[in-house]
C-alpha cells in the first residue's frame, strides 16, 4: 500500500484528481482492514473533548460529604441535587446523562489527574497536556505521534481524515507530520467551481499545478505547507464526495450548541465510514474567575446533553462499542473560591472516559482538600498514565514509545 | 539605507553590529549569506555552527532579490504597514519613493481620514450581542482596513487587539467598540500609558474580571495575564507576584449602569482598593495597578518580548537576537514608545531583506481586506466578508482566547485553505459587472508583485486564453495563487 507521502512525492495524486477517486480514499477503513495483520483495530475511534480554560473539577465531581469543600466554597458549593456516585462523591446536578452512563457501567472517572510541578498558565499547561511532556513546547502532539505511528506501520487508511477536528483550527495534540483535517461541514468541504456564463468550471487542476510549482519556488516553510495542505484538502474533499453513505442523526442534539454541532459532525464522519481514528472537539468558557456557578453549570449542561446525544447517535448506528470519549482540561481550579464568586487557576482535576469500551468506575485517589500545595490540590494520577492506558488498552499502540516513558496502566478499558 | 527612512538615532549606524539594523548587503545574495553566517557565528559564541548555517540558508530562497525593485519594495511595505493597495494607491506611494512613502505612512496623524469617516455606516453598538450589531461592528472595522488612508493606524489596532485581547464572548458590544477606538487612538503610544488605559478599559475589565477584583477578594485573572501575555512573558515572575499584583489592581470598577456589559465607564473607588502593603518583584509598598505597570514596563523582558512580537508581526517570525536587542534598546530609549519600535522596524534593512519577503501568512483580516481592495464591496459585501472570516479562524472582536490568534502557519490547514480560496471565488463572482478589464499582467503585477512561479504564470495565461472575457474568474485565479496567500 502506498503511504501518503508516496502520493505526494511521487506525484501520484494528480492522476486521481477529479471525480475518479481511488477506492483507498473512499473506503479507507475497509481497504486498510483487508491488509496484513494489524496491531491496532482500525475501527476504533478516540474522541477527545477539550474543556478549555480550566474546568473546575471540584464542582464537576463533587466531594459533597467533605466539610472542607463546603468551607472553601461558600457561594459556589453544590449542596442540592448532587448525583451521588458513592457515599462521598457525586456528579454535578447537570450531568444527568453522564450519571446514566455511570449507572450503565460506561463511565470511568479518573480522580486527581495532574502532573508534577504544575504550571498555572493556561497555555503552558495546555502545551504540557497536548505534547504529553511536562516541558511542554511546540513538539508533535501526543496523538499526532500516534497518527505517525499508524503511518509507519503501514496501517494508515491513507487519507487526510484519519485525524479530524471540528472547527477551523487543527489542535496541537494532533499536530505531527501526518495531516489532520479541520472539519466544519462535510458538505461544504470542497473547492467551489468557478461560475462562467452559467457553467461551472473546475479549477482544481490548475490550482494544484500552481501550488505544486510554488513548493519548490516558494519560501522555505510555506511553499511546502501550502502545497501539501491543498493536496490533503482535495484528497479529503474527494473522499467526502465519493462516499455513498448517508447520515441521519439518531441522537437528539440540542440546537444552538456549538459543542453539540461539533460532536454531531464527528458522528457523521464516523457513521459515513470515512476512516476517522482520532477526533477532537473543544468546549471553551471554563476560565471562570468570576460569577462561576451559573456559567459553569450551564457549560456542564451543554456538555452533558451534547455527549448524551452523541452516544445515543452512535448506539443508534450500531457503533457504540467502537468509540471512546475522553475529556481533558489544562488544569482544575483553586480549592478556595475567590472574592468574585469564581475560582482562580488550580491543578489536579478528574477526567471522564465514556463509552461501551470502558470499565466503569472510579480510578485513582481523590486528592485531599486539607493537604494542599499553595491552595491547590496535589495530583494523585499522572495524566500520562491515562494516555498510556488509552493508547495501550484501547488503541493497542506502544504507549511507552509514544509517550517517551513508562506510565502505570490503569485498568480503565475492557480488553 | 539611501532610500529608506533614517533610523531613530543616527548614532546607531556606527555602533557595534548587534546594535545596528542588519545590513541589507549582509543578507542579500548567496555569497553574502556566508558572510552573514560568519558574522552570526562570532555573535553566537559557542552556538551550533550548523544551526547558524541553516539559518543563513533560510535567507536565500526562491525570491532572492525580489525586493531590489522599488515597486516591489513599496508593495511589500504597503502589505505590512496596512492591507495592501489598489493600483492607484500603489502608484501614488511609488511616486514618493520608499523613504517618502514610509514617512507618509508612519506619520499618519497629519493625514485626514474624513472621507473614510463619511463613507462608513453608522454603528450603534449599545444593547446586546445581536447578530446584526456584531456583524455591523465587524463590517465597520473591515471597511476601515480596506478604505483608510492611515493604514498603519488600523494595522496597529489589529495588533493590539491580538495582544491585549478582549472578546465579545464576555464583554459587551459597546465595550468592545470603545476598546477598539482606544487602540486606534493609542496605536503608536507609550506602552505604559496604553497598559494603564487598558487596565481600566471596561471591555478588559469584564474580559479578565478586574471589575470583580475587590479589597479582601482579589481575582488573579488580569494580574496573571498582564505578566504572562502582555509584558514579561512566563518565567519572569512568581505565583506570589501574581497574588500580590492582583491586590494592587483592586479598586477599579464599572459605573454608569447596573448591567455590567453595558457600562462603558470605569471609576476608582477607594474603599474597594486594598491599600495594605504588597510585595511585588522585590518592592514593597501600598502599590496600585499603575505602580505594577510602572514596574513591569521598564523590565528588559517586556522590552524584548514586545519588540519581538512587533517585528514578527511586521517583518518575519523568530527575529535574530541582535534584532530583538536593538529594538528593545529603541523601546527603552524612547520612553517605552511602541511607535518608536514600529518606525525603527520599517527603517531596518532586515525589513527589506529576502528573509522578510513573503515570510508571513496573510491573516484572514489581511487576506479578506486585500481581496476586497481588489474586488470592491458594498455594505452587504463587507458584512458577508467579515462574517466569512470565522471559518478561516479569525473573527474580529472574537479572539479565540486571551492569548489571541496564534497566527503564522496555524492559519493554514485543509479547511481554512479551501475557505480562503472559496471566499475569493465568492467575492469575485459578486462584483463581476463592475470589474475593470485589466490585463492579466497588470493583475499579477498589482496583486502578487509580478512575481509568480513560471508554471503559475503560464497557467494563468492559458486560463485567460481559454476563458476570454471572464475577468472575474481570472481575477479569482490570481487571488487563489499560493503567492497571494502569503504577505
Amino acid at each position: 500500500m502506498f503511504s501518503r507521502r508516496d502520493f505526494i512525492t511521487q506525484g501520484l495524486l494528480p492522476v486521481f484528481a477529479g471525480s475518479a477517486v481511488p477506492a483507498v480514499f473512499a473506503n479507507g477503513v475497509a481497504a486498510a482492514a483487508a491488509d496484513s495483520p494489524k496491531a491496532t483495530p482500525s475501527d476504533r475511534v478516540l474522541v477527545l473533548v477539550q474543556l478549555a480554560g480550566g474546568n473546575d473539577g471540584l464542582n464537576t465531581v463533587i466531594p459533597f460529604q467533605d466539610g472542607a469543600y463546603h468551607d472553601a466554597r461558600p457561594t459556589l458549593r453544590q449542596d442540592q441535587g448532587v448525583l451521588t456516585l458513592n457515599g462521598e462523591l457525586g456528579l454535578n446536578p447537570n450531568l444527568k446523562g453522564l450519571k446514566a452512563s455511570w449507572d450503565a457501567g460506561q463511565l470511568a472517572i479518573v480522580q486527581g489527574v495532574g502532573y508534577p510541578n504544575p504550571n498555572l498558565s493556561h497555555f503552558a499547561s495546555m502545551s504540557v497536556w497536548e505534547t504529553a511532556s511536562v516541558k511542554g513546547g511546540i513538539g508533535d502532539g501526543w496523538l499526532g505521534r500516534y497518527l505517525n505511528y499508524l503511518d509507519q506501520v503501514g496501517e494508515s487508511p491513507n487519507h487526510a481524515l484519519e485525524g479530524v477536528s471540528a472547527g477551523s483550527l487543527v489542535p496541537p495534540e494532533l499536530r505531527s507530520k501526518t495531516p489532520v483535517t479541520a472539519l466544519q461541514s462535510l458538505r461544504t468541504f470542497r473547492l467551489q467551481p468557478v461560475n462562467e456564463h452559467g457553467t461551472q468550471v473546475d479549477v482544481e487542476n490548475p490550482l494544484m499545478k500552481f501550488y505544486s510549482a510554488f513548493k519548490s519556488a516558494g519560501p522555505a516553510p510555506f511553499g511546502a505547507l501550502l502545497d501539501t495542505t491543498l493536496q490533503e484538502a482535495l484528497q479529503a474533499s474527494h473522499a467526502l464526495q465519493a462516499t455513498d453513505a448517508t447520515y441521519e442523526a439518531k441522537g437528539s442534539y440540542p440546537s444552538n450548541s456549538p459543542i453539540a454541532s461539533s460532536l454531531k459532525l464527528v458522528a457523521e464522519a464516523i457513521v459515513c465510514g470515512l476512516g476517522v481514528r482520532v477526533a477532537h472537539v473543544t468546549l471553551g468558557g471554563f476560565d471562570n474567575h468570576a460569577r462561576e456557578k451559573p456559567v459553569h453549570d450551564r457549560l456542564l449542561l451543554d456538555l452533558d446533553q451534547a455527549l448524551s446525544a452523541f452516544m445515543q447517535d452512535l448506539q443508534g448506528h450500531g457503533l457504540g462499542d467502537k468509540v471512546l470519549v475522553m475529556t481533558w482540561s489544562e488544569f482544575g481550579r483553586r480549592v478556595k473560591e475567590n472574592g468574585s464568586a469564581g475560582t482562580d487557576h488550580g491543578t489536579a482535576a478528574p477526567m471522564f472516559l465514556l463509552g461501551a469500551p470502558v470499565k466503569g468506575g472510579l480510578y485513582g485517589q481523590q486528592p485531599s482538600l486539607n493537604d494542599l500545595d499553595n491552595g491547590n490540590l496535589k495530583f494523585s494520577t499522572d495524566f500520562r498514565s491515562v494516555y498510556a492506558s488509552v493508547l495501550q488498552g484501547y488503541l493497542k499502540a506502544p504507549a511507552s514509545d509514544l509517550l517517551g516513558g513508562n506510565f502505570e496502566i490503569l485498568p480503565l478499558l475492557k480488553a | 539605507m539611501d532610500d529608506a527612512v533614517a533610523p531613530a538615532s543616527a548614532a546607531l549606524t556606527t555602533g557595534p553590529i548587534w546594535k545596528r539594523p542588519v545590513s541589507r548587503r549582509a543578507v542579500l545574495g548567496t555569497a553574502a549569506a556566508g558572510a552573514t553566517a560568519a558574522a552570526l557565528a562570532v555573535l553566537w559564541k559557542g552556538g551550533e555552527l550548523s544551526a547558524i548555517l541553516d539559518r543563513a540558508r533560510d535567507l536565500t530562497h526562491g525570491y532572492q532579490g525580489a525586493l531590489n525593485s522599488e515597486r516591489v519594495r513599496v508593495a511589500h511595505l504597503l502589505r505590512r504597514v496596512g492591507f495592501s493597495a489598489t493600483p492607484g494607491e500603489l502608484d501614488r506611494y511609488l511616486a514618493m519613493g520608499t523613504a517618502g512613502a514610509t514617512k507618509t505612512l508612519v506619520d499618519y496623524q497629519q493625514i485626514s481620514n474624513a472621507a473614510l469617516e463619511a463613507a462608513l455606516p453608522a454603528v450603534d453598538p449599545s444593547g446586546g450581542r445581536g447578530v446584526a450589531t456584531v456583524g455591523a461592528m465587524q463590517a465597520w472595522w473591515l471597511q476601515r482596513m480596506v478604505q483608510t488612508v492611515r493604514p498603519l493606524e488600523e494595522k496597529m489596532t489589529l495588533f493590539w487587539h491580538g495582544l491585549l485581547t478582549s472578546g465579545l464572548d464576555k464583554a459587551g458590544p459597546a465595550q468592545m467598540f470603545a476598546q477598539n477606538q482606544l487602540f486606534r487612538k493609542m496605536a503608536m503610544s507609550n506602552f505604559d500609558d496604553l497598559l494603564k488605559a487598558v487596565s481600566k478599559d471596561p471591555a478588559m475589565m469584564i474580559y479578565l474580571d478586574t471589575e470583580t477584583n475587590r479589597k479582601g477578594k482579589p481575582n488573579e485573572n488580569y494580574a496573571r495575564e498582564l505578566m504572562e501575555l502582555f509584558t514579561t512573558g512566563i518565567g519572569h515572575y512568581s505565583e506570589d507576584d501574581v497574588r500580590e499584583s492582583a491586590r494592587a489592581f483592586t479598586g477599579w470598577t464599572l459605573q454608569g449602569t447596573a448591567q455590567r456589559r453595558l457600562a462603558t465607564d470605569s471609576v476608582f473607588v477607594r474603599r474597594l482598593h486594598d491599600d495594605g502593603l504588597k510585595t511585588f518583584m522585590g518592592r514593597t509598598g501600598n502599590l496600585t495597578g499603575d505602580d505594577i505597570v510602572d514596574i513591569l514596563v521598564p523590565l528588559r523582558a517586556t522590552a524584548e518580548r514586545l519588540s519581538a512580537r512587533l517585528f514578527s508581526f511586521f517583518a518575519y517570525p523568530n527575529p535574530e537576537p541582535e534584532i530583538v536587542h536593538h529594538l528593545a534598546d529603541t523601546f527603552q530609549r524612547n520612553r517605552y514608545n511602541a511607535g518608536a519600535v514600529v518606525r525603527e522596524i520599517f527603517a531596518m534593512d532586515a525589513f527589506y531583506s529576502d528573509k522578510a519577503y513573503r515570510a508571513l501568512v496573510k491573516s484572514p483580516a489581511e487576506l479578506v481586506a486585500q481581496i476586497l481592495k481588489a474586488t470592491g464591496a458594498d455594505a452587504k459585501g463587507y458584512i458577508a466578508a467579515a462574517t466569512a472570516m470565522a471559518p478561516m479562524g479569525q473573527l474580529l472582536f472574537y479572539p479565540p482566547n486571551v492569548a489571541g490568534w496564534p497566527g503564522g502557519s496555524s492559519w493554514i490547514n485543509s479547511s481554512t485553505l479551501l475557505t480562503r480560496i472559496n471566499l475569493a471565488n465568492g467575492a469575485t463572482q459578486r462584483v463581476r459587472a463592475s470589474l475593470p478589464a485589466d490585463s492579466l499582467d497588470k493583475l499579477i503585477s498589482t496583486l502578487v508583485d509580478g512575481n509568480v512561479s513560471p508554471t503559475t504564470k503560464d497557467g494563468l495565461h492559458a486560463y485567460a486564453a481559454a476563458h476570454a472575457g471572464e475577468q472575474a474568474s481570472l481575477l479569482f485565479m490570481v487571488l487563489a495563487t499560493p503567492e497571494f496567500q502569503l504577505n
